[in-house]
């Protein structure tokens, strides 16, 4: 029976030489003698043998002696079942007990009700499968009224056939609302025969279409709830809502049951439920090395939970990330720090003339961040932190040196303690914009991590900083305060920043930052009080100042309080309807883009998509900013699209239609989008086509397209990418804004000296870090008005890429959380959803002593069995056990 | 960057307040990117642009996750279209010119101007860089020009055909299809009207030959599902006459798959070294026009075990073989592409191409017993207007060594000898007489019954 009734339909080679003489012989019944010679010449005598034998049983049936029924029957049936055949053929009982069908279906309808009734329903059932066609269901039919035998006795390929005529008919029977209780029975009992019999995939598609996906768990066992839940996990991104959420939830109870809890958590973490999380981290587990795993993953994600073991929460706290992260900087012999020049290379840029010469602000400016990006983290660098009087930030000017301060803070990022002493005479300089990167460089210092003492918030918090008369300190200490705390959803945080918004005297641009430090710190919350609030305050302000662009970052904090909280966001987008001008339907666009950050929803794809559709005149001045929703729709595609794989392949192809077509509000903003999507991430597509933006006649584009180059390469080093970069710094030499991106640019490729990555996704890009999402869009979004922000004195906003920031390594420690090197096999993963048997998770590795850096897409497994990981995913940091049962090598 | 370019329009560089304007002339002088020209055409010639290429489908298997992949990519594409609909229309009611397809002829004709007519046709020597190389034309003397901008450079690469500008000499085109002529002799266009239905008996061997050809390319996650790589080829053999060809013949006329078929023998060319190219090209082919089948008979003409030979002949058809021995399971993969051989030596064939991997299924064609017998002549006789005499059985219950061609041969001589007759019905007699003949040729001049 293991054949395939769809790949050989009856007239198909030689199914059909030898199937259609029995027809022949009914319809020339005279008996042309040398015909039918002909028919039984096809037939071996083996064949001939066995079609007699079946005629002769289907004709007792007709006979109408009850008692020989039953034998009759059973002898149809062994015949069928012994039947074997290749995969190319139909199975020979049922193709001699084809012509016969129609007889046997009146018989059924005339015998009476009884043992024997149901036994030919039983039969008629498997012969129905090569009888029925799409809306007959016969198999079905027969199969319900024969309801006692067990469907698997009759082989794979009937089961799965019973399978699909199930779903067709609940899906017709639901749609004329009639009872499906026998379809949902009966598609039950099929289900423990699939998850036996290697056939996971079925069995879910067959819960699905009778959707009770719920039930599943009850009849898994240990052998097959890992295959059924990769299965339904990849399910998810295209499933719609509220599908996509009840088979996590059933996952994560599957996980569960089967203890496996880092499993469940990153679940928990996916669906982003802190009672969930917490009641995994607190009730799941008496291990304490088990527990230190959880909250690794807990705190990969900034989820702030309290703990009252000091060990676990040193670790939820991030406390000691930057001795992990130095760490690795010495395994790996780069602790060295590096300059501007050694990441520039200019001396192989070839530039004619007059060379940078032309802004050296700019330049020194440029200098600071790319020093600042790429000793991200290693307390060490060339610039900054030598004792000579500090002279590089008196390099800079103005707000310039805010920035160059405020790469104190990055270059000591995770390193809290020793940080603020290096802060604290900047702290009490006389310079405002000294004192502002301070308080800058103290919130960039914190994120994502705690401490006990709460520094940032106790320093920030000071009248002098948080109150200040001068703008940029305010703004600077706002930043700060939103920076570190990202994602704590911390009420005292509330009380601190939500005076600053709803005090109309201040201006627009504190406003609007504050608006944003408060879409930080309760990103994803689906906080209705504050929004409900910022709306209000903002009714208050003339509309007139809606037109500058703060407020774009008004925006932006409303729409980070619902990332990825999907029908929430509702809620604001009703409210935002009464807000004048076209300031609500910037945001409200940006709000839903959000809100479906990386569900990969096509319907949401699709309504944003049409947002680009319009060309809309801007060259008045009155209209100006009233294309801004169209901005924002582009990256929300972005946003959308990369929660899965294949809707981010498709939105690349988008994206080139977008280029061709649209305005120029669109084609400024597509390289972001593509920046966005393939965050640390190069591929070769893609950094081919920004380059080939990258000399677009519009210089905005251009720009962008340079950033977008740099955080598609983000911490990953890429010797190609470096190039192209190299390329444009000539190439733009004489253009300062240019110059300053390319700059900025090679600053980001080369982050953390490669060693870190930006990309919002984690946990084998499972789940999404709201946070990072934050991070990154407030940059792209300052970018969308590049000459007003970031080429403008407002630079130091690219600093809010630093909560996306983090260290891409795997690290392994043993139960105490000491470094334990092990070899691992570090290669590109590989999509082994649905395939049979035990095929390897990655392709092409190399084996590696721990502590290794991971790109995108890779993953690691251990080499040999001495340890086991506590976590599934090797990412991050992971604890190993010693495993009982290692019998050393070989 | 660097050397003077002789080719270029001079300006741009000097002076100009205006850096925008200047910077637009620049991408000129941009060095290309390292690019790896040599041999990326192969890898192109696999599909569309990988821009534009649709992302690949996991898991094989028939499931919903499948389908639902599949119907994302659906609804995409659906988008696209609509969005590019959308546009093309706004722009139509926004540009005067008319259409998109006006537009494009214009295009078109405006490229046509400047390719201008005749045209030469010369061969790349050598790429400088992105807008400029060597060329030689066939009246001898090499060039320095310049590519025109609307060349497709991806398709360029040493060694190809160019047309060239007939004053300027610059590239203007390029002629692609470099494959032989001969191979698009050998693809099938018309199928062969025999099919599986023509074929008396060998239930099994054809059986065989569609598991490891045809279900391989209409259904490959059967083979996924159970975990195992589909066979790649199969080789028949047989003595003469057992139906090796005639299966073949039935496959290329089932499958939707392009079907090249070629002899042994083709593949011994006179001049060194283009056997082994056309047996290169022929896979090439057959990769492009995936999925396909390849079927090569009369394997034993180029396949022959290898020996010490100082023949250069006897040489070069060795090396022809290693070339195939390589294109069945080399370096690369040939993906869809499965191959079918056919030979009456299969012991005369060198072990290196029948090992599995390279030819996974040996199908032995034996000459048929009784009940084979049977169907083949009531599949030959079928047509033929037999009169009422004749008794079939009487031969296929004789013992003779007789294969499936030698049946067909009795039945056309009989019909022959009834024709000679004028009669209408061919008869018994016929049939008798016509065996003894056959038979008489067969075993070349030992008549039968002739005991010593």
């Amino acid at each position: 029976m293991a054949q395939d009734d769809k790949t050989t339909t009856p007239d198909k080679g030689k199914g059909k030489a030898v199937d259609a003489p029995p027809k022949n012989d009914k319809a020339t019944g005279d008996g042309k003698k040398k015909k039918k010679d002909d028919a039984q010449e096809e037939l071996s005598e083996e064949d001939q043998q066995l079609k007699s034998d079946l005629e002769m049983l289907v004709e007792r049936l007709q006979e109408g002696k009850p008692e020989l029924y039953k034998p009759s029957l059973e002898s149809i049936k062994t015949f069928i079942k012994t039947s074997t055949s290749s995969m190319t053929a139909v199975p020979k009982p049922l193709k001699f007990l084809r012509p016969h069908y129609p007889v046997m279906t009146e018989l059924y309808e005339k015998w009476a009700d009884g043992e024997d009734k149901v036994l030919l329903a039983d039969v008629l059932s498997v012969l129905g499968m090569t009888y029925s066609d799409e809306d007959r269901l016969d198999s079905l039919k027969y199969r319900l009224l024969a309801p006692t035998q067990d469907p698997g006795a009759w082989g794979h390929e009937y089961v799965r056939h019973l399978a699909l005529e199930i779903g067709a008919d609940y899906a017709k029977r639901q749609e004329a609302e009639k009872d499906t209780t026998d379809l949902k029975d009966l598609g039950l009992s099929l289900v423990p025969f699939f998850l036996k019999h290697n056939a996971e995939a079925d069995a879910v598609d067959l819960l699905y279409e009778l959707e009770m996906i719920e039930k599943i768990p009850e009849f898994l066992d240990k052998d097959t709830f890992g295959r059924v839940c990769l299965y339904m996990v990849s399910m998810v991104p295209l499933l719609s809502p509220p599908d996509d959420i009840d088979t996590l939830r059933t996952v994560h109870k599957i996980y569960l049951n089967y203890q496996k809890f880092t499993e469940a958590m990153t679940i928990a973490i996916r669906l982003n439920d802190l009672d969930l999380i917490t009641d995994n981290f607190n009730n799941a587990v008496n291990d304490p090395a088990l527990k230190k795993q959880l909250a690794f993953l807990v705190a990969r994600q900034g989820i702030w939970i309290e703990c009252p073991d000091e060990d676990i929460a040193e670790v939820l706290n991030n406390e000691r990330m930057s001795d992990h992260f130095l760490s690795l900087g010495k395994e790996l012999n780069i602790l060295d720090p590096k300059t501007p020049e050694d990441i520039y290379k200019s001396h192989l840029e070839n530039t004619r003339g007059p060379s940078a010469a032309v802004d050296s602000a700019k330049q020194n400016l440029a200098s600071s961040f790319v020093n600042g990006f790429v000793n991200a983290g290693f307390t060490k660098d060339k610039l900054m932190l030598v004792e000579n009087d500090n002279s590089w930030v008196y390099k800079n000017k103005d707000a310039g040196m805010m920035s160059a301060t405020a790469s104190i803070g990055m270059l000591h990022l995770w390193n809290v303690d020793p940080a603020l002493a290096v802060i604290d005479p900047f702290m009490e300089a006389d310079d405002d914009y000294l004192k502002a990167g301070a308080a800058l460089a103290i919130g960039i210092v914190n994120s994502g991590v705690r401490m006990d003492s709460d520094p940032a918030l106790a320093l920030l918090s000071d009248d002098k900083f948080l109150n200040s008369s001068n703008a940029a300190i305010k703004i600077a200490a706002i930043m700060g305060l939103g920076i570190s705390y990202a994602g704590s959803q911390r009420e005292d945080l509330r009380d601190h920043l939500m005076p600053i918004i709803s005090d109309s005297t201040n201006s627009l641009e504190i406003c609007a930052m504050a608006t944003l430090a408060i879409g930080f710190v309760f990103v994803g919350s689906s906080d209705g009080e504050i929004a409900e609030t910022i709306i209000m305050s903002l009714l208050e302000r003339d509309e007139s100042q809606f037109k500058e662009k703060w407020a774009h970052f008004l925006s932006l904090g409303l729409a980070l309080l619902f990332v990825g909280k999907q029908e929430d966001s509702e809620v604001l987008l009703e409210a935002l309807k009464i807000v004048p001008g076209h300031f609500g339907k910037n945001t409200s666009v940006l709000v839903d883009a959000c809100a479906y950050a990386g569900t990969g929803n096509v319907i949401k794809y699709q309504s944003l998509l049409e947002q680009c559709n319009d060309h809309i005149d801007t060259s008045e001045d009155e209209k100006k900013g009233e294309d801004t929703f169209q901005a924002y729709a582009v990256l929300g595609l972005a946003l959308v699209a990369m929660g899965e794989d294949i809707g981010a392949e498709m939105a690349l192809r988008q994206f080139g239609h977008l280029m061709h077509y649209g305005e120029s509000v669109i084609r400024k903003s597509v390289p972001l989008a593509m920046g966005l999507l393939n965050a640390s991430n190069p591929q070769m597509k893609v950094y081919d086509t920004l380059s080939r933006y990258s000399h677009d006649n519009d210089i905005d584009v251009a720009i962008n397209a340079i950033f977008a180059m740099g955080m598609v390469g983000a911490g990953t080093n890429n010797a190609r990418l470096a190039q192209l970069l190299r390329q444009l710094a000539s190439y733009y030499h004489r253009d300062p804004d240019a110059l300053f991106v390319v700059r900025v640019a090679q600053g980001l490729l080369h982050m953390g000296k490669g060693t870190l990555s930006i990309n919002p996704f984690h946990s084998e890009r499972s789940v999404l870090s709201r946070v990072a999402v934050a991070g990154l869009l407030t940059v792209l979004v300052s970018l969308l008005d590049a000459k007003n922000f970031i080429l403008d004195t407002n630079h130091y906003l690219l600093y809010f890429m630093v909560p996306a920031m983090h260290p891409r390594f795997l690290i392994t420690l043993d139960e105490e959380l000491k470094p334990l090197p092990v070899n691992v096999r570090v290669g590109q993963a590989v999509d082994v959803v649905g395939q049979a048997g035990r095929p390897k998770t990655i392709t092409g590795w190399q084996t590696h002593n721990t502590p290794v850096l991971l790109s995108y897409g890779e993953r690691a497994e251990l080499e040999d069995d001495e340890y086991i990981a506590l976590s599934h995913v090797m990412e991050g940091l992971v604890i190993l056990k010693k495993n009982p049962n290692w019998e050393g090598r070989d | 960057m660097g050397q003077g370019q002789s080719g270029l329009p001079p300006g741009g560089g000097e002076g100009g307040k205006d850096s925008k304007d200047q910077k637009k002339d620049k991408p000129k002088y941009e060095p290309p990117p390292p690019t790896t020209r040599v041999g990326r055409k192969k890898k192109r010639s696999a599909g569309p642009d990988s821009a534009s290429k649709l992302p690949t489908v996991f898991p094989n298997a028939r499931c919903k996750l499948k389908m639902l992949r599949m119907e994302r990519i659906k609804d995409h594409l659906l988008l696209e279209e609509v969005f590019v609909d959308n546009q093309e229309r706004l722009r139509g009611r926004k540009g005067e010119k008319g259409g998109a397809e006006q537009r494009q002829e214009e295009e078109r004709s405006r490229v046509d101007d400047m390719r201008g007519s005749p045209m030469g046709v010369g061969s790349l020597e050598e790429m400088i860089d992105d807008d400029h190389a060597i060329v030689s034309s066939t009246t001898g003397p090499e060039y320095y020009v310049s590519i025109m901008s609307f060349v497709d450079k991806d398709l360029l690469e040493p060694g190809c055909s160019v047309l060239l500008h007939h004053k300027t000499v610059s590239i203007v085109g390029v002629l692609s299809d470099d494959a032989d002529p001969l191979i698009s002799v050998m693809k099938l266009d018309k199928a062969p009207t025999e099919s599986y239905a023509d074929i008396g008996g060998l239930e099994k061997q054809i059986q065989e030959v569609r598991e490891s050809v045809e279900l391989p390319l209409l259904h490959p996650e059967l083979y996924e599902e159970m975990g195992i790589k589909p066979p790649k080829g199969v080789i028949l053999y047989g003595a003469p006459g057992t139906g090796k060809t005639l299966l073949a013949k039935a496959v290329a006329n089932q499958t939707s798959a392009t079907f090249l078929r070629i002899v042994g023998s083709e593949l011994i060319q006179k001049y060194l070294g283009d056997g082994p190219r056309l047996c290169r090209q022929i896979f090439q082919v057959a990769a492009e026009h995936a999925p396909s089948i390849v079927f090569i008979d009369e394997i034993d003409a180029i396949g022959t075990k290898r020996y010490e030979s100082t023949s250069g002949g006897e040489r070069e058809v060795q090396r022809t073989m290693l070339e195939l021995l390589n294109q069945l399971d080399g370096f690369d993969d040939r993906g869809d592409v499965k191959v079918i051989m056919a030979t009456n030596k299969i012991e005369t064939l060198d072990p290196a191409l029948i090992r599995p991997g390279r030819i996974d299924r040996k199908i032995l064609f034996e000459n048929p017993d009784q009940i084979t017998k049977r169907k083949i002549f009531t599949l030959h006789t079928s047509k033929m207007a037999l009169s009422n005499d004749v008794d079939l059985d009487e031969f296929i219950n004789q013992k003779d060594d007789l294969s499936g061609a030698d049946i067909k041969a009795i039945c056309t001589e009989a019909g022959l000898l009834a024709l000679r007759e004028r009669r209408m019905r061919v008869q018994m007699a016929d049939f008798r007489s016509a065996r003894e003949r056959v038979l008489r040729t067969k075993t070349e001049g030992e008549p039968e019954g002739l005991y010593l």
